[in-house]
């Protein structure tokens, strides 16, 4: 049985999707009920940059990867 | 300032103390996420060989590569979850109020005010090692009434500011009785 290696990375997409809406929703948070003072500001701004790092070095090892191979589950014996 | 904090400022009001966590409790939430980011590099000198032997070759890379990834903005959104956290629990004493801020969890908020002249008692409390080294610790704001009491949560120099809070409150307290003398004054002379 093979399965196509894709599933894992449309399964990471998803889990960066969700990364995503949170820090959305604790930027908004922050900007609404926050003073926005240049602490502030300089923190969503740290905090946006060493995201789009992280998502950077991974997309640079993800992009190397064939995704469109499969995995064998069960290992097939010639008949 | 207090626009921005008080949504319905009273008139000739004035903020006297705005508090935060002290900063002690931001650094253990910081350092914990740490050690959390660290855990992995351990594993791998540890027992790298035998995590990597667990998967099929063709699949450990792919699957090694997509959780490293995601552990690691997790990590991260973990972390500013908790300076989000930290920085929007607000405790603020004004000249005729204190206003109590405090941010439960992502989808919760709760704000809570009681007028300075119906606090009845304020107590200080220093608990643990940390909180005494750092003087860090609970005050507690008792008012008139069924309402539950107040409490500052970690504050720095809690004696400070119950010291501080009884000061203004009295201050409030001797306002209020002259204002209601004068009051009852101009009713009888009208």
């Amino acid at each position: 049985m093979a399965i196509p290696l894709a599933i894992f990375y449309y399964l990471y997409l998803v889990f960066v999707l969700v990364f995503l809406i949170f820090t959305l929703f604790n930027i908004y948070h922050l900007v609404r009920f926050g003073f926005l003072t240049l602490g502030n500001i300089a923190m969503i701004t740290f905090y946006i940059i060493v995201s789009i790092l992280i998502l950077l070095i991974s997309w640079r090892y993800i992009s190397n990867i064939n995704w469109q191979q499969e995995i064998q589950l069960i290992p097939t014996f010639p008949i | 300032m207090l626009k921005f904090y008080l949504l319905h400022h009273l008139e000739n009001e004035k903020i006297i103390m705005l508090l935060r966590r002290h900063w002690f409790i931001i650094f253990k939430k910081i350092a914990l996420w740490t050690i959390v980011a660290i855990l992995p590099l351990i594993f791998y000198f540890v027992a790298g060989d035998v995590l990597v032997g667990l998967l099929p070759p063709d699949l450990a890379y792919p699957i090694s590569i997509l959780f490293i990834s995601i552990y690691y903005l997790y990590i991260w959104l973990f972390m500013f979850h908790s300076f989000v956290d930290y920085y929007l629990d607000v405790w603020i004493v004004t000249t005729e109020r204190i206003v109590n801020i405090e941010q439960k969890g992502l989808f919760a908020r709760q704000v809570s005010e009681q007028k300075l002249y119906r606090i009845q008692d304020v107590t200080s409390e220093l608990k643990g090692f940390f909180s005494t080294i750092l003087n860090y610790g609970l005050v507690h704001i008792q008012t008139a009434g069924e309402k539950p009491r107040f409490i500052f949560k970690e504050i720095p120099d809690p004696q400070g500011v119950a010291k501080k809070i009884i000061k203004i409150v009295e201050e409030n307290k001797k306002f209020h009785q002259l204002m209601e003398k004068e009051d009852k004054i101009n009713t009888r002379n009208q």
